[in-house]
């Protein structure tokens, strides 16, 4: 029996059934578990997170007056990172990861559902440190967009890593990555990589920052409707 | 009734488990076998976290991979490390497992405090799972599982670190929750299931080698197992299955294909010594 005569098959057996869209599927989510145990046991990682993020944002401020931009870009996608960072390595070590694929929501489309709240938070905490890091109004057109940048060019590896690497530390590692790099490149170009940033049109950021959000959504819109990949994996 | 059929999993050139078939259909069955021998990635498959590379697993004629989340709806699991959330009491820990089973709110209030009574944790439903024994943790184990009222109940390696009385109060309860479903245990522990298991499913070298009631895998040795207090009489070729002390002498109990009733007396097999036998040149 071919695919095509397994589907007509099953069709007529079960009807012609629509599969929900990510949207639907995050509201069903929403509805389902509600906030509370949406993020159930993840306040350690996310009081950890915002005491990292306030220390981070006391530093930021004293950044000298020639390395803006290399510290919004460094600084912008932190809130996102550590978060997703924190709980996701919370929640794979935590003995229950696999538990919880088993029920009907998995724990991936949880993630999914948290990631995207994550994205939203980061956009608008991105929107703070540029608004923090730019000498007026002007300036803030061009840093945001950087800020966005780095926001979504963090993000993309990250959740490709969350949606197909099944180790518990694979995002902990991406983070030290991150963070390494991010203080390597002003170290080792100094004022050159600062000219690169500041030099980048705000159109070309937007645009880039657009394309990282879009497949960033494209991630979290398959991590919410294909159940079946983890156990691919 | 739940079938594999030709059901085959490989890890890159590794392969886990070949061509297996099975039919489960209600009551208690044991995968017994030596660790790495394939349990675990069976019960993988069962609880969709892996899939099969070839073959296929049906739930009443249906693939459990294109049942999604009904197939999960109807399965019970509680893994081989079971992990819970220690700063939670077992009340808490339960009603959040019934929101991540989808249940409704008020039933999950009345299910969580029902399986509390069941698994013997009523005095200690609100305190912390912090300072609980493995036993007292497997317990909330087994309650979670049972929150949706599985017609499939996968248990992965449950009694493994349980003292003695633990382990009897597991089985227990196990066989009281095996009416009306499926109870799929895996074990390398054999007196955790001489008592309960309808039926034991045994793997050697990542293939099926027996799906059998206990006494009919018993009756595989029938006639090959003896006891003797001085083993150097024994001439012909034996398997040492175990030694115990009676009365100042050192019993060892033994397998062999030839008849030794001349020097030896004859026994009647157990599971135990079925297991010894059947896994003589692996690790156990």
């Amino acid at each position: 029996m071919t695919d095509k005569d397994r589907s007509i098959e099953y069709i007529l057996d079960h009807g012609l059934v629509k599969p929900k869209t990510a949207r639907e599927q995050a509201r069903d989510i929403l509805r389902t578990f509600g906030f509370k145990f949406i993020f159930w046991d993840m306040a350690f990682s996310l009081i950890f997170a915002a005491i990292t993020i306030v220390v981070v944002l006391a530093v930021f401020v004293a950044v000298p007056e020639n390395y803006r931009y290399s510290a919004t870009v460094a600084v912008a996608p932190l809130l996102y990172l550590l978060v997703s960072v924190f709980t996701e390595t919370e929640e794979r070590a935590s003995g229950l990861y696999e538990l919880k694929q088993t029920c009907r929501y998995t724990t991936r489309q949880i993630t999914a559902f948290r990631t995207a709240c994550y994205s939203v938070a980061g956009a608008g905490y991105t929107a703070v440190v540029a608004w923090m890091g730019a000498r007026g109004a002007l300036e803030f057109m061009t840093m945001y967009p950087l800020g966005l940048l780095a926001l979504f060019t963090c993000a993309v590896p990250q959740l490709t890593l969350t949606r197909y690497a099944r180790h518990r530390w694979a995002n902990a590692l991406y983070a030290a990555v991150w963070v390494f790099v991010n203080l390597a490149l002003p170290l080792r170009l100094g004022e050159n990589w600062e000219k690169t940033l500041a030099g980048i049109p705000a159109a070309v950021s937007l645009g880039i920052a657009v394309a990282g959000a879009a497949i960033s959504a494209y991630q979290i819109k398959k991590m919410l409707t294909e159940v079946q990949a983890y156990a691919r994996a | 009734m739940l079938a594999l059929n030709n059901v085959t999993k490989n890890y890159g050139k590794f392969t886990a488990l070949e061509n297996i078939n099975l039919e489960f259909s209600g009551g208690v069955y044991a995968l017994l076998a030596p660790n790495g021998a394939g349990k675990t990635t069976l019960i993988k498959m069962l609880t969709t976290l892996i899939f099969p590379t070839k073959g296929e697993i049906l739930w009443n004629g249906d693939e459990i991979v294109k049942l999604d989340a009904s197939y999960r709806d109807s399965i019970g699991y509680l893994p081989q490390d079971f992990g819970y959330y220690k700063n939670h009491s077992p009340r808490e820990f339960l009603l959040y497992m019934s929101a991540m089973k989808c249940m409704d709110r008020a039933a999950a209030k009345r299910r969580t405090e029902e399986l509390i009574e069941v698994v013997g944790l009523s005095d200690v439903r609100d305190k912390k799972m912090r300072k609980f024994s493995g036993g007292m943790i497997q317990r909330v184990g087994i309650a979670q599982a049972m929150l949706n009222d599985p017609k499939i109940l996968i248990l992965d390696e449950p009694t493994a670190g349980l003292d003695p009385k633990e382990r009897v109060r597991f089985r227990n309860l196990i066989s009281s929750l095996s009416k009306d479903r499926i109870v799929i245990l895996s074990t390398h522990i054999v007196s955790d299931i001489e008592t309960i298991a309808g039926s034991v499913i045994m793997f050697k070298d990542h293939k099926l080698l027996t799906n059998d009631a206990p006494t009919a895998i018993c009756g595989t040795l029938a006639g090959k197992v003896y006891e003797t207090d001085d083993i150097s009489a024994i001439t012909a070729p034996y398997l040492a299955l175990t030694e115990h002390q009676d009365g100042g002498r050192t019993i060892t109990r033994f397998a062999s294909e030839r008849d030794c009733s001349n020097v030896a007396v004859s026994a009647a097999p157990n599971l135990e010594d079925v297991f010894l036998y059947v896994y003589r040149d692996e690790a156990v």
